[in-house]
């Protein structure tokens, strides 16, 4: 019954996209190698592949590898997510990857197999499996990274990203050892079944371990104190890369913090953590509105921005109850929506990847590119959290279950920091629509791909933030799935 | 003729949605529009706000006055979940209060259309726009019976304005937008807090999980809250800055000047005609009603910062050399003094202010109008730049000194029965603030009138002004329903008191008995 060699056709459909995933991303490779003339072709391929694994996904939830990977409601809400970045980003890219001949088939197997990673991370009930599938998400970004090898920020943002991600991973390892070490199991229900007898949880050995793992997943998130790469990653790194990694592996993350403290602390949040997870929301809401306030660089702004939407995300996680778990869920589905369209936008209204993405180069281009200009615009103002848009629905949930839990501080830094947002999101919305052009840009044009791209993103700010019944269902769904 | 009863049912039952969403629909038509189809645009832009319009005056029909306190809402209320796993609704409804601004929002909308169309506007398929979005934004605020829902509207009202003063404004438009969405910000989302708090607080007390107004008030005003005084007078704040910087009470009014002034003259008139009334509507239907108790604890403090605002407006606006300011600061003014009649808490004084709340929207949004129609041909806003140009603009003067006088007050005009009212009512609560409040009124008097004889009356020295040509037919068009109803309001004012007298008793009611405890 043990061991790895027992694979039976249920273990192998539980892990089906993922599987599919990597197996699509070396075919591309391959193709690429060998039948070069089909790179137009890779985008539709690759869109097809994510239609085929969302099928996959589909299958049977339940446990499988004897443990060791479990499908739930919460996984497959985070299939979803990932499936969808994948998507949008292949649509969005490939205007602008063709323009500078870098639509190599690498670039859409990387994704996938990040896509994977991400997807595994969140599957598995083994720490040891979180570990593989966090690698996995997390090599392919470094490669991503690094996309314009011979743009000097690019190489920098792969070893910028690489040596630090590097660095977080030893944490999460070690974590691992420790946790290991006091229990003699790495494995998630194993563990609460270990702690709900004892001492348990206040065991300084274990605090030490799980503030390690959280440290890990903290840098993923790019929380303060533990954000210090993303403003260099996010400037070099190409630009619908970073629309991928900064929303679903994000998100992976999240989730499974949330996994691994509520299968650790079943009763709630004890005494050094709630604090914990306060000030990480505290200090990433001021830190990073404040900073980016400053910033002249798009890029580097949204990757500031970033950090403060993941501090608002850190409220629910210091919350730590049903509701403010679908806050999340539903607050990181929106952030996905809106931040993708932010960058896809980004990517289409600047000179391109070898030259700096400066908001003046913003100027004019209401009038130049309405259509881009338009989605950036919403994004901006649902990034802001204004009604009707999906962004507005995420802050309400948030914020409603620390209201409701008593946690007035929170929210009220929280609100403060949407107030200081405010301040330069908008003036991204003021250069596209209110500034004379002062130097041309030259853009990539849309394509029919990245006009399906904006029809998307468009359509999924608006129309969840008016009608989010079916996205909190599955919200709410995702977290009865958690382990109780 | 259409029977007005088959209109309604052709409309369905669901009248205050059509309504809400009639002018989006305008906007969403808009967007497939060439910009060079100027004809095609105003014709949207006529039919989706007059459409909206007709659709007002058909509430107006179907309203019953005669029922008193919250039932008033249920002949027309609109309820279906939107949010059920938060309790959340898509909840309206109408009462006289918000029924009364309902009309003069989808008139004023219609009429800034109007006037638009005699300017020379750039982009003016965005421009059309941006207002049909407000003004769903304005309708949705007022009839919104879920806390959630009010706050989605409130919200949505900012982005349009602040693209039409920050696209179509004067030279300093993007400071002065920038302002304004900060200021207006920032108080929303003290509010959506306390929002959210109250909700709270009433799922703790009632086991309810729910954002409707109709289960708020009475459970609130009754005390089946059980606040503690801190936590009363928090949430009491936490609605009433909202509402006192969108007011704009001083000292939380100088987004105010920067705004007006900066903004085009529709943007003008609908941010004096509609955007002000809905901070003091918001006091009546959600700060002073759901926190009696701590409206009455902090009236003097608001009274005193009322009259504090009521003479330095006025002061303010008698220095000024820019008339669209002085106009503004006019406005700072004039609120104040509702503001002060609503926390008089009396039946007149309430009354008073809610009939000047239409009146200072349709005087002041005349004088923004004519104003607008001046600037548009010598493109300076400076007193000194005119004078003595009433017998080249005989039309455009009569109109202003219309209008001027209906805001000083003259007798006969729409100004007199709101401020009388107001006066009377506040006189009966406290003789002092009547005394302090009345001099307001005189200053009211003299700035204005100064303003008059400097820009029209007098010799004609300024030679740009001898080619100034008189207001358009747009133009006009725009002005004169403003200028009948300020007459026959002012003359015959009773529809309007017998109109919201149910919904201000009601509030009175809930304020009195928290205050007698």
């Amino acid at each position: 019954m043990t061991g790895f060699l027992h694979v039976s056709p249920a273990d192998l459909a539980t892990v089906g996209p993922e599987t599919f995933l990597c197996v699509l991303g070396i075919a591309l490779i391959l193709l690429d190698a060998f039948a070069r003339s089909l790179r137009p072709a890779f985008p539709y391929l690759t869109l097809a592949g994510v239609a085929a694994a969302n099928f996959l996904g589909g299958y049977a939830p339940g446990s499988a590898f004897a443990g060791a990977i479990e499908g739930s409601e919460l996984t497959r809400f985070v299939d979803l997510l990932a499936l969808a970045a994948v998507a949008l980003v292949t649509l969005g890219a490939d205007a602008l990857l063709s323009r500078d001949k870098r639509n190599q088939g690498e670039f859409y197997a990387l994704l996938l197999w990040s896509a994977a990673g991400l997807m595994l991370m969140v599957k598995g009930n083994d720490l040891l499996v979180v570990f593989i599938g966090l690698e996995l998400m997390s090599i392919a970004l470094y490669v991503l990274a690094a996309w314009y090898r011979d743009v000097p920020e690019a190489t920098e943002a792969g070893m910028k990203y690489f040596l630090m991600g590097a660095f977080a991973s030893t944490f999460f390892l070690y974590g691992l050892a420790t946790v290991y070490g006091r229990l003699g199991s790495t494995r998630l229900t194993t563990l609460k079944g270990a702690l709900a007898g004892g001492e348990g949880f206040s065991d300084p050995m274990l605090q030490i371990g799980l503030l390690a793992i959280l440290s890990a997943l903290a840098f993923k998130i790019a929380l303060v104190p533990f954000h210090a790469w993303a403003p260099d990653v996010y400037q070099g790194m190409t630009t619908p890369a970073v629309a991928f990694l900064s929303t679903a592996p994000k998100a992976a993350a999240v989730v499974v913090a949330v996994k691994v403290l509520a299968t650790l602390a079943p009763a709630g949040l004890g005494e050094p953590w709630r604090p914990l997870l306060s000030i990480l929301a505290i200090l990433s809401i001021l830190f990073g509105n404040v900073v980016a306030l400053a910033q002249r660089d798009l890029k580097r702004m949204l990757a500031y921005s970033g950090i403060a939407q993941m501090g608002y995300v850190a409220i629910g996680l210091a919350t730590f109850d049903g509701p403010a778990f679908e806050g999340i869920l539903v607050f990181l589905a929106g952030y996905l929506a809106t931040n993708v369209a932010a960058f896809l936008a980004v990517a289409a209204l600047s000179n391109g990847e070898k030259e700096p993405h400066p908001l003046a180069d913003l100027a004019g281009m209401g009038r130049q590119r309405p259509f881009a200009a338009t989605v950036l615009t919403l994004a901006m103002f649902s990034l802001t959290g204004l009604p009707p848009t999906v962004g507005f629905i995420g802050k309400l949930l948030v914020f409603r279950a620390a209201v409701d839990a008593g946690l007035f501080t929170l929210a009220l830094v929280g609100i403060f920091g949407s107030l200081v947002s405010a301040g330069y999101y908008l003036r991204v919305v003021y250069y596209l629509w209110m500034k004379e052009p002062s130097r041309e840009v030259d853009a990539p044009q849309e394509d029919v791909l990245s006009g399906a791209a904006y029809i998307l993103v468009t359509v999924a700010i608006l129309v969840l933030g008016v009608l989010p019944r079916p996205l909190l269902d599955m919200a709410r769904a995702a977290v009865q799935s958690l382990p109780r | 003729m259409l029977d007005s009863s088959t209109s309604i049912q052709w409309l369905g039952a669901d009248i205050l949605t059509t309504l809400v969403f009639l002018p989006s629909l305008g906007a969403l038509v808009l967007l497939f529009l060439s910009n060079e189809a100027k004809n095609a645009i105003r014709a949207v832009g006529l039919l989706a706000s007059g459409a909206t319009f007709a659709v007002s005056v058909a509430v107006l029909q179907k309203f019953n006055p005669a029922i008193a306190g919250m039932e008033a809402f249920r002949p027309l209320l609109v309820d279906r979940p939107w949010i059920p796993r938060f309790g959340i609704r898509y909840l309206m409804g109408v009462d006289g209060l918000s029924l009364i601004l309902v009309v003069l929002t989808t008139l004023l909308t219609l009429l800034v259309l109007v006037f638009s169309f005699g300017q020379s506007i750039p982009k003016l398929r965005g421009y059309v726009a941006a207002f049909l979005v407000l003004e769903t934004g304005m309708l949705g605020s007022l009839v919104a019976l879920d806390a959630i829902l009010f706050y989605v509207f409130w919200e949505v009202m900012l982005v349009p304005m602040y693209f039409i003063i920050g696209i179509w404004g004067g030279k300093r438009r993007i400071y002065a937008t920038m302002k304004f969405v900060l200021f207006t910000l920032a108080g929303s989302l003290l509010m959506f807090v306390g929002i959210l708090f109250a909700s709270g607080v009433h799922a703790r007390t009632t086991g309810i999980l729910t954002f409707s107004l109709l289960e708020w008030i009475p459970a609130a005003s009754t005390g089946v809250w059980s606040l503690t005084g801190t936590q009363e007078a928090l949430l009491f704040w936490a609605f009433a800055l909202a509402f006192l910087v969108k007011v704009p009470l001083w000292p939380l009014h100088t987004w105010l000047p920067d705004a007006h002034v900066e903004a085009p003259t529709g943007g003008s008139i609908i941010l004096a005609g509609v955007l002000l009334k809905l901070g003091t509507y918001g006091l009546l239907r959600f700060a002073i009603p759901l926190f009696p108790g701590a409206a009455a604890r902090y009236t003097p403090l608001i009274a005193v910062l009322a009259l504090i605002g009521i003479v330095y407006g006025a002061w303010v606006a008698a220095a000024q050399k820019d008339m669209k300011k002085l106009v503004a600061y006019s406005s700072v003014s004039h609120l104040a003094l509702v503001v002060l009649g609503i926390f008089a808490g009396n039946v007149t004084a309430v009354s008073g202010a809610v009939l000047q709340m239409v009146g200072h929207g349709l005087t002041t949004g005349l004088l923004f109008l004519l104003v607008g129609v001046l600037y548009e041909r010598r493109h300076t806003r400076e007193m000194a730049d005119y004078g003595g140009i009433a017998s080249q603009v005989p039309v455009t003067t009569t109109l202003f000194v219309i209008a001027m006088l209906g805001s000083v007050g003259l007798p006969g005009l729409n100004g007199f029965v709101g401020e009388f009212l107001i006066l009377a009512g506040v006189f009966k609560a406290n003789v002092v603030w009547a005394a302090i409040a009345a001099t307001g009124l005189i200053l009211g008097a003299i700035y204005l009138l100064t303003l008059t004889q400097k820009v029209f009356w007098g010799p004609n020295r300024v030679k740009a002004n001898l080619g100034l040509t008189d207001i358009n037919a747009w133009e006009f068009a725009a002005a004169f329903p403003m200028i009948v109803l300020v007459v026959v309001l002012g003359v015959w004012p009773q529809p309007v008191l017998d109109l919201v007298r149910n919904s201000v008793e009601t509030v009175v009611q809930i304020a009195a008995v928290r205050m007698v405890p």
